[in-house]
């Protein structure tokens, strides 16, 4: 019998149902309410999960990408067919594919017993794979080693749970629900996601530490290359040596250089995420402008357009003594925000090609170009260096 | 930023706004129907697993809610995933859907014998899993979520009559089962 089967379907005249099992109303049946209350232990109680930022519609619906562009749709789904096929035979020939047909990654136990869904992982040199969707939790004495696909590890320390969304070919994407992990990614910028339930870390070619803590809040410390932090329409971008925070309800906060002053990243902190009186607000940003070092442009270009009108203003001419406006930018451009003038601004710090971050913005997709693949390779090897 | 919609907006009123991005919204859904999502599973696979499959489901859900052509069948739409989820659930784990009992429990209670002791739950439980599907989830939802059959019929999208059908035999057919229990306990 199948729920099709009775839609539709009512109670003869000569039977009712009764009153209390129906609505809870009328008299109470006995046999009901005993049963409710042995029952009730079972009842679900778990809290809302905080969701990830970055699933979208792109996911579900994976498309051709530009090849539908270049090639006529039926070489497109024949190539797709003999795609599929060859894929199919490869996998046939690895003996690994016949222990799970989930697309998943590799863990290694580094303490403790971590657990891979509802599997505890036990023993010096235990392996087990992530599979989408499934969560590996480490308690206050685990931690693990992920191996994300061929493109980077990443290391999950004590008290942390990590979800696996979606691994393939130019995206890998997981969800760091709470706890700390530490990437090092040498994927082309873009194709390695890290979603909190605060902000979205897009990594652009980098090694970060990446912390959540049990309210949602979190910190990225970006130690080489840098990372893109992007939630409720704000965009942070934290290059080697910087921090970002990110809250719950905002999102991520300003970057600032971890050896910044004290007073600094306290009115950051207070211009971020304090519920301010326009005095206190003037005074943070005072303390800011004032404290700012050269290399702290970095913060004043995220605050010119997490700022308005005078206090623009002021940003503007700060930055403008560290940073000389290069060609094409004018203080009229800045001061309406004008994209492609903060860009070429960004672009002057020497921090990283912001063109990269619009591409995915506007694509979801990383980076094509071939010259940032052979950058990528060559941090591989840097990084490797590093490790040995 | 996206405002949080208010507590009064209605399912489709939520289910828009989730299309839009708005993950309060997804999150008002969830406290609203992670309950039938719950009893849907409970149904089908052991509890030890259920908690996570319900995230799960929600997860899944989340990017596809776009393609939900008419918010008012989101309570239908999502009842299918969760039923899928189940169905997953086995193939993945390689065992049949007739042997809930065989994964552990995440904390069992364990006898003085070494056994793993049984509360009556977990007795009314399997009594409730050899009933027909229909009857099986609609009294789940009823008897150990606590919904009523109105709201039953609300959140899966079944009609009143379907659900009081499933509420009133499925209901006969568990005395039945439970009666044969104890008496077969007497006889013992």
């Amino acid at each position: 019998m199948n729920q099709r089967k009775l839609q539709g379907e009512d109670l003869p005249d000569n039977e009712r149902i009764d009153s209390y099992l129906w609505d809870g109303t009328g008299e109470p049946n006995a046999e009901v309410q005993r049963l409710e209350k042995a029952l009730l232990e079972l009842r679900h109680r778990g809290a809302a999960p905080a969701f990830p930022l970055a699933v979208s519609l792109s996911e579900e619906k994976p498309g051709l990408g530009f090849l539908s562009l270049i090639w006529p749709r039926r070489f497109v789904a024949l190539a797709a067919v003999s795609m599929i096929a060859i894929i199919g035979i490869a996998f046939a020939l690895k003996k690994e594919s016949l222990t799970s047909s989930r697309p998943g990654w590799e863990v290694a136990l580094i303490d403790g017993t971590p657990v891979i869904g509802r599997h505890s992982m036990q023993g010096s040199g235990a392996k087990g794979k992530l599979e989408v969707g499934q969560v590996l939790v480490t308690n206050e004495n685990s931690r693990a080693n992920i191996t994300v696909a061929e493109i980077g590890e990443i290391q999950v320390d004590p008290g942390s749970r990590v979800r696996l969304i979606q691994t393939s070919r130019d995206r890998k994407h997981i969800f760091l629900e709470e706890g700390t992990i530490h990437a090092a990614i040498w994927a082309p910028p873009g194709e390695f996601v890290v979603d909190t339930p605060s902000a979205v870390a897009v990594d652009l070619g980098c090694m970060y530490t990446l912390h959540v803590a049990p309210d949602g809040t979190g910190l990225l410390l970006t130690t080489l290359g840098w990372v893109g932090f992007h939630s409720n329409g704000r965009d942070s971008f934290i290059p080697a040596g910087a921090v970002c925070p990110t809250h719950h309800k905002v999102g991520p906060g300003t970057p600032y250089f971890s050896d910044a002053s004290e007073a600094f990243r306290n009115a950051l902190s207070q211009l971020d995420f304090g519920s301010l009186t326009d005095e206190a607000r003037a005074g943070a940003l005072q303390t800011i402008l004032s404290q700012a070092r050269k290399e702290d442009a970095l913060s004043l270009w995220h605050l010119l357009s997490r700022t308005e009108g005078s206090e623009r203003a002021q940003v503007y001419a700060r930055f403008a003594e560290f940073v000389p406006p290069p060609q094409g930018v004018t203080r009229d451009g800045i001061l309406q925000l004008d994209q492609r003038q903060l860009d070429l601004w960004w672009n002057a710090l020497d921090l990283g090609d912001i063109s990269i971050w619009r591409f995915w913005e506007q694509t979801g997709q990383p980076s094509k170009s071939q010259a940032i693949r052979e950058q990528m390779r060559q941090k591989k090897e840097e990084l490797l260096k590093q490790s040995r | 930023m996206i405002a949080a919609p208010p507590f009064a907006a209605t399912d489709a009123e939520l289910v828009r706004a989730a299309q839009r991005g708005d993950r309060n919204a997804f999150g008002a859904l969830y406290e609203r129907y992670a309950g039938m999502v719950h009893g849907i599973l409970l149904g089908r696979v052991p509890a030890s697993a259920v908690e996570d499959l319900v995230q799960d489901v929600f997860l899944k859900a989340m990017p596809r809610i776009t393609s939900l052509r008419d918010p008012d069948h989101f309570g239908g739409w999502l009842a299918a995933i969760a039923r899928n989820r189940a169905v997953d659930f086995f193939r993945e784990s390689n065992a049949a859907p007739g042997h809930l009992e065989d994964v552990p429990q995440a904390e069992p209670k364990s006898t003085e014998a070494g056994g793993v002791e049984k509360t009556e739950a977990d007795f009314v439980l399997a009594a409730i899993r050899q009933l027909p599907e229909a009857y099986r989830e609609t009294l789940i939802l009823r008897l150990v979520e606590g919904m009523t059959g109105p709201e039953i019929a609300l959140r899966t999208g079944l009609t009143h009559g379907s659900v009081r059908v499933n509420l009133h035999r499925g209901m006969q057919q568990l005395r039945q089962i439970l009666e044969g229990v104890e008496k077969s306990a007497v006889k013992r």
